[in-house]
């Protein structure tokens, strides 16, 4: 026993020594000495000559007037890699992308071919009917409480504005505290369904929003308000608009321009995503630069074709385009863009 | 496109296992001249020849050996080298659990390596244990073949870790790495970079007001990842394994990873043959296992590269009957409405937890892969696999044969070897036979411990943990898929494996963690136990079993003998695997994905 303690100790010691120490130094003195720009990382400079990210990891972008990366579930924190890991079956997954969508979604058939269909959905959701009930936020709350309690807990500000309603109410929460007996002391995000239910009858065709406002003393305010259309409204009441409206031709999104990738920084998108997007940023770049719309596209195009490359050069996959290297280029060439 | 992917893999992942599969037979056999210096040491470690229970005391002794180092290097993190970022000390039971999952190679992480291991942690640690653990396995085939065959000894245990060490593993990462190290993946001390990016707003603010910076985690990828891939280890230097950009740049490396796990998996079944002097036979065993393995990639890419995902698609109204004793008539009907289909160009498939750069169908591969060779590293996020294409890596983990890990995936299918040979014994009234020796009571009982130690291992604990708060609380989506999550996380660690759903609230992180996974702690125990069990039962047993076997006068071959190298012999193995192995998770399967694929989608929230 003592010699087989003794061998596994000098194995070990050994081992550790060729494999944790040596193998890796050679492998980094090769890498440095031949492949110094990917052994380091693919670390790119911006504008101003100071490294600006790596080509291999996505960062966000917001600007009209840059491509958009995929979305990510680790915020585009690359010391915290993350995917979703939401289940096909899950329905917040359906829900992150439906959001996702609302804003962006555009019909391709019809009398509106071409247009959005955010303002639409703003419509039908002030009219305040979902499959021919009344009241969408009551609905949309009690078919998905947890959205409805996700919502929330999502800012402070919205705690406090359901903090508020339930101070002014009480004696509603005291029916909903006989009801359910197990939650002695509810907090804000249990009483999330009985505050939307309410909500939506006191507000028909409202829901709770953010809104910035200049106050009179001329500071801006930021406050929680009912409001009848804007962001919130496209984005979470666009599936339900699609229940509504199952046939409405609408133009298809590319699949990775809504969907998170496995590690969260997926740097790039499909040609096909770019394309789509293409239209956004080259209109912006048109009007930052005053210059003529067809011609500022025609080059963005060049560009990102220029830029495409395919898995295995084609064999495995099709394009891709590197989204920080495309932006990068539009940046040097066509300056920074307007705030 | 599609199929070319996984195709060329298989491929040239074959026409290199066949010349390996020579050349380490002939390590094995002892059939070289080491260079002096490598000889002198080896001499050093000679301790002379072993029976089998010295031989399985030696390699528990060095397990234990293995464990304590891993312990104390993972304690020490905050004082030791290469920390830059000063991080701390993992906690107590999340170091238990990584220490056992490394040392057994299996390399579940309950922990996320850009945040909580310094790259003194993954170079000492980690790949310490993607050679070490890799190599144990390996020699336990290496003792089980010698004692088959009747060997008067089953070698050196010290002896073999060295070679297999040295002369197998070293070379080949080194040789890979510069293959990586070629096609752009990173190599450094660094530990990260802090960079304000081209649009510095988007990252949002810091707390002192200005933008926030990204900061990229980055260390020595190129040297981590062949023997990560080769040893079947799996265990990521990030969180997100190879799905992460720095860990698998593009496609090119992409091909490159998929090849190195199932290299040393495939040659191996191939040196059992030529150490037995049977290539024959090991050819059939080889066609079985690359029958299942076809068979899973087949499965996944058809139903997760193919198929879109069902979460925007649109799906009928439904109706479901229940029995419920509540209501009237013994019975509940469930309606569901009628889903509208979001408009999404699906036709690249399932792109939820997916990479774009390695190719369409790289993905469903990679996760078939993984899981039939018992590696565990992942390139795209498993929990997002389309529920029906999820059971191609179940199907491989409760087989734990279709290739396997580092030699105990050929140990186990010897393991449904001997039970069908038996069973094909007891149905024709012969005496069954292996390899001219005739198969006992003992010997079945044997084969028996370790084969049922697994379905124990997974079903046991699966059903506790749904039954109570540890497994419920933890599980991150919602009905079927939940319990999936459960079932999935004891299937990966008993086989072994190291690929998880990642959404299981399973971390702890590190010590000072203010806000830990509320069940961390049992499933650092529960899993890391049965990791260990599911380990070594399956390790020992065999061996005492082939020791015993090898005992056995030899029989001459006869009119009689059951001929172990025809189609007819193949059939009875796949029928074996498929039957035996198969069936004991036919309920679990019905209630985890099936369920999900069938019930209603989208469901819960």
């Amino acid at each position: 026993m003592r010699t087989y303690i003794l061998k596994s100790l000098l194995l070990l010691g050994v081992s550790v020594v060729i494999v944790c120490l040596i193998y890796p130094l050679a492998v980094w003195a090769i890498g440095q000495a031949f492949f110094s720009f990917t052994a380091n990382g693919s670390i790119v400079v911006g504008p101003d000559g100071k490294p600006v990210g790596s080509l291999l990891i996505a960062q966000p972008f917001t600007k009209d007037e840059y491509f958009w990366p995929r979305p990510s579930a680790a915020s585009y924190d690359a010391s915290a890699s993350a995917s979703s890991a939401l289940a096909a079956s899950n329905y917040q997954l359906r829900d992150r992308v439906a959001r996702a969508l609302g804003p962006i979604v555009k019909y391709d058939g019809g009398p509106k071919a071409g247009q959005l269909v955010a303002s639409d959905v703003e419509a039908w959701f002030q009219q305040d009917r979902y499959e021919g009930k009344p009241h969408i936020v009551a609905q949309w709350a009690d078919n998905h409480n947890e959205l409805a309690q996700v919502w929330v807990s999502a800012d402070p500000s919205h705690a406090q504005y359901v903090n508020d309603w339930a101070k002014a109410h009480p004696s509603r929460v005291a029916d909903w505290m006989k009801q359910n007996p197990s939650i002695p002391k509810p907090q804000p995000s249990d009483l999330a369904v009985l505050f939307f239910e309410n909500f939506s009858k006191d507000n028909p065709g409202r829901f709770p929003s953010a809104v910035t406002s200049r106050a009179p003393t001329g500071k801006t305010q930021t406050m929680i308000e009912p409001v009848a259309s804007g962001s919130d409204i496209q984005s979470i009441f666009f599936d339900m608009w699609r229940q509504d409206h199952p046939n409405a031709p609408l133009a298809p999104v590319p699949a990775d321009m809504v969907t998170a990738s496995g590690s969260g920084l997926d740097p790039d998108i499909t040609l096909e995503n770019a394309e789509y997007q293409l239209d956004r940023v080259a209109s912006k770049w048109a009007t930052d630069l005053k210059r003529d719309p067809t011609s500022v596209r025609g080059e963005i195009e060049r560009m990102i074709q220029a830029d495409a490359y395919a898995p295995m050069g084609g064999l495995f996959g099709e394009k891709i385009v590197n989204v920080l290297r495309v932006n990068l280029e539009l940046r040097r060439r066509y300056g920074a863009p307007q705030t | 496109m599609i199929w070319l992917l996984p195709t060329s893999i298989i491929v040239f992942t074959i026409i290199i296992a066949v010349p390996l599969s020579r050349y380490m037979a002939m390590v094995m056999n002892g059939d070289y001249r080491p260079p002096r210096a490598l000889g002198w040491f080896e001499r050093r470690l000679d301790t002379g020849p072993m029976n089998w229970k010295q031989y399985t005391i030696a390699l528990l002794v060095f397990n234990t050996a293995l464990f304590v180092y891993g312990y104390i290097v993972l304690s020490l993190q905050p004082w030791l080298p290469l920390n830059p970022r000063g991080l701390g000390m993992l906690e107590p039971t999340t170091i238990f659990h990584t220490v056992i999952s490394f040392i057994t190679n299996t390399n579940m992480q309950h922990y996320s390596g850009d945040q909580a291991f310094s790259n003194f942690s993954q170079l000492f640690f980690c790949v310490a244990n993607f050679f070490l653990s890799a190599a144990v396995g390996l020699c336990a085939l290496t003792a089980i073949i010698r004692a088959l065959r009747g060997d008067s000894h089953l070698g050196n245990y010290f002896v073999d870790m060295w070679r297999v060490v040295i002369y197998f593993f070293l070379p080949a990462a080194f040789v890979i790495s510069l293959v990586f190290l070629a096609q752009g993946m990173p190599m450094t001390y660094r530990a990260d970079y802090q960079v304000n990016t081209l649009e510095p707003a988007a990252m949002g603010t810091a707390d002192n007001g200005q933008p926030k910076q990204q900061t990229i985690v980055i260390g020595p990828l190129a040297a981590f990842v062949p023997m990560k891939m080769m040893g079947t280890n799996g265990g990521g230097f990030f969180g997100m394994n190879s799905a992460h950009p720095f860990e698998n740049p593009n496609a090119g490396t992409n091909f490159f990873e998929t090849f190195c796990m199932m290299l040393f998996p495939m040659a191996l079944v191939l040196m059992y043959g030529r150490m037995l002097a049977r290539p024959r036979h090991s050819t059939v065993i080889f066609a079985v296992m690359l029958l299942l393995f076809i068979g899973t990639v087949i499965w996944a890419v058809y139903f997760d590269t193919m198929r879109p995902n069902p979460s925007f698609t649109a799906h009928p109204a439904d109706s479901f009957i229940i029995e419920n004793t509540g209501a009237t008539g013994g019975k509940r009907v469930i309606t569901v409405p009628a889903v509208a289909r979001l408009p999404i160009d699906q036709h690249l498939g399932n792109l939820e937890g997916k990479e774009l750069r390695f190719g369409t169908s790289a993905g469903a591969t990679f996760a078939a892969a993984t899981v039939d060779v018992t590696c565990g590293a992942i390139n795209c996020e498993h929990d997002s696999l389309n529920p029906i294409a999820a059971l191609s890596p179940f199907w491989g983990m409760w087989l734990n044969c279709i290739y396997g890990g580092k030699g105990v995936g050929m140990i186990n299918l010897l393991l449904f070897l001997i039970i069908g040979v038996f069973l094909a014994g007891q149905m024709v009234g012969r005496t069954p036979e292996y390899l001219g020796r005739k198969i006992g009571a003992r010997e079945v009982k044997l084969a028996m411990l370790a084969l049922l130690v697994h379905p124990f291992l997974i079903l046991a604990p699966s059903g506790l943990y749904s039954a109570v708060s540890w497994g419920t609380k933890a599980e991150s989506n919602p009905g079927a898929h939940g319990f999936s999550q459960i079932v999935y996380q004891f299937s990966s660690s008993s086989a072994n494996n190291g690929s998880a759903f990642d959404g299981l609230g399973v971390s702890y992180g590190l010590n000072n963690n203010p806000n830990p996974a509320s069940e961390a702690v049992p499933w650092d125990i529960g899993g890391g136990l049965v990791i260990l069990f599911g380990r070594y039962l399956p390790i020992i047993a065999p061996i005492a079993m082939a020791a015993f076997l090898g005992m056995k006068k030899e029989s001459p071959f006869g009119l009689g003998t059951l001929r172990d190298d025809t189609f007819t012999f193949g059939c009875l193995l796949f029928g074996t695997i498929v039957i035996v192995g198969a069936l004991l998770f036919l309920p679990v399967a019905a209630l985890g994905p099936l369920a999900e694929h069938f019930g209603p989608i989208p469901f819960g929230g």
